[in-house]
């Protein structure tokens, strides 16, 4: 079942990345690729076109999400969002880096990933500014799960476990 | 008119100030507030990268209460108005994604159906209020030379977005001569802050910083004028890091816009909000002290609960 969706999601990404021919105007226009060569859409596309396979190093992580390749590609691919599903299907396989870990566990237990201290909430009364209503945190966690995230979660945090050990 | 308020986590609980000012300035459009229990938009990077599907659904329910009370919203961080304004079109685009995300709604006794528009202040100020209306309002002009930076995901993408041209943004400009600035041309004006990666990997994301800081040192501007908080933190307090790391000597002001148009309409208590600046800058005082603009717009649709 896990396999059959994955597949479906490469079968996905190769038609999306279809009409790619390697200009190379994504990365050159990567701010990141610019100080961190590691990170290049290119030749993570380059991977699901030639080899049809998803890229396993893990770079994509390193995608700030600013949509410059997108804004550029002459082609009209959407190379952010190719990224952004390679890192999906990496974390269903429990690659997610910790910190993408952090931030899921955050949305669960609090429904805001800058965290909310007496601190902040204080600095808001000294300003003047109104207490600002809170989600339900049931709602949030049942959001949360029916979405898959908490799956994603639990497999993510045992692969973590496992890296320990 | 009354908007749902969206400031975000990053404003409302790290960039207070800059949510103050934005609370200050409404009143005098004849601008309401509504605050709803909303949670993270979610942020577009992190949380989607994990689940596209948990990002769309969160989005979705924020959307939803919008709805509920008949309301538009308003964005205040350019990641949450990109997050918001994404899973509207995907959601109005894709009937079968909709349905999806409409069955889980609804054990939360909401529904998605696509009637709230999602504008941010930068939208509110350009194409509704206009700089005409703004200019016509400063009674204490701010005499300096800026750059902005617009913010990537309020440019990006944008065949979805339509808040300025992504190549070469020309409204925060406008916006900021508007109130007395001189905004400057510099190189990298598009490029992003590197706030997106900071956490997976702090050394790329200051590394991108540089590139983007030394590209404004090159023009030599008294401040930087932003339109997103994530930018902002980014900017103030990542310089000193930045500086630490790479040797660089950033040393940036930095204003979210509606702080400096609340200063220049010449409302009261602004030194409140100049006084949480890490890095201060000294703006002129009027030159008819005391007075303070009065704004009227004639045709107020809204009132005060």
């Amino acid at each position: 079942m896990a396999d059959e969706i994955q597949n479906t999601r490469l079968d996905n990404l190769k038609e999306t990345a279809r009409p790619c021919f390697q200009c190379g105007i994504c990365t050159s226009s990567c701010p990141v690729f610019r100080v961190a060569p590691e990170l290049n859409p290119r030749v993570s596309v380059d991977s699901i076109i030639t080899k049809g396979e998803v890229p396993r190093e893990g770079n994509e992580w390193l995608c700030a999400y600013c949509l410059m390749c997108d804004q550029r590609c002459p082609m009209g691919v959407s190379l952010a969002e190719i990224l952004m599903e390679i890192k999906n299907i990496a974390a269903l396989e429990g690659k997610a880096p910790p910190d993408v870990i952090d931030s899921a566990e955050s949305l669960m237990e609090d429904g805001c990933l800058s965290p909310v201290s007496s601190r902040s909430e204080k600095k808001r009364s000294e300003l003047g500014l109104p207490d600002l209503p809170k989600a339900n945190p049931k709602d949030v966690q049942k959001l949360f799960k029916a979405t898959g995230a908490l799956e994603v979660l639990e497999i993510n945090k045992a692969a973590q476990e496992e890296d320990k050990e | 008119m009354k908007y749902a308020f969206f400031p975000g986590c990053t404003m409302a609980y790290r960039l207070q100030f800059a949510e103050k000012s934005i609370r200050m300035i409404t009143p005098k459009f004849d601008i309401d507030l509504v605050d709803l229990p909303f949670t993270c938009c979610p942020e577009p990077n992190a949380v989607r990268a994990m689940s596209d599907d948990t990002w769309v659904t969160f989005a979705a329910r924020n959307i939803a209460l919008a709805e509920a009370e008949g309301l538009d919203i308003l964005t205040a961080c350019a990641g949450c108005h990109e997050s918001l304004s994404l899973a509207k079109h995907e959601l109005d685009e894709n009937k079968e994604r909709r349905n999806k995300v409409n069955e889980i709604l609804k054990g939360l006794g909401l529904e998605y159906k696509g009637s709230s528009k999602i504008i941010h202040v930068h939208q509110l100020l350009f194409d509704e209020i206009g700089v005409e209306t703004l200019t016509s309002l400063v009674t204490r002009p701010i005499p300096i030379k800026v750059v902005t930076h617009s913010g990537c995901h309020l440019l990006r993408p944008e065949r979805i977005l339509h808040v300025d041209d992504a190549e070469v943004p020309v409204k925060l400009d406008l916006l900021c001569e508007a109130l007395g600035m001189e905004p400057l041309e510099y190189m990298d004006k598009t490029m992003c802050c590197g706030a997106g990666v900071r956490k997976t990997n702090s050394v790329t994301s200051y590394a991108v910083l540089r590139e983007k800081m030394t590209s404004m040192q090159m023009v030599e501007p008294d401040a930087i004028v932003v339109f997103c908080p994530t930018c902002f933190i980014t900017f103030e307090s990542g310089q000193k890091v930045t500086n630490r790391i790479f040797g660089t000597d950033f040393k940036f002001p930095v204003f979210y816009y509606t702080e400096l148009l609340a200063v220049a309409m010449g409302l009261p208590e602004t030194d409140l909000l100049l006084n949480e600046h890490r890095v201060k800058l000294d703006l002129p005082e009027s030159e008819e002290k005391g007075e303070q603009a009065e704004v009227d717009l004639g045709d107020s649709v809204a009132s005060s609960p």
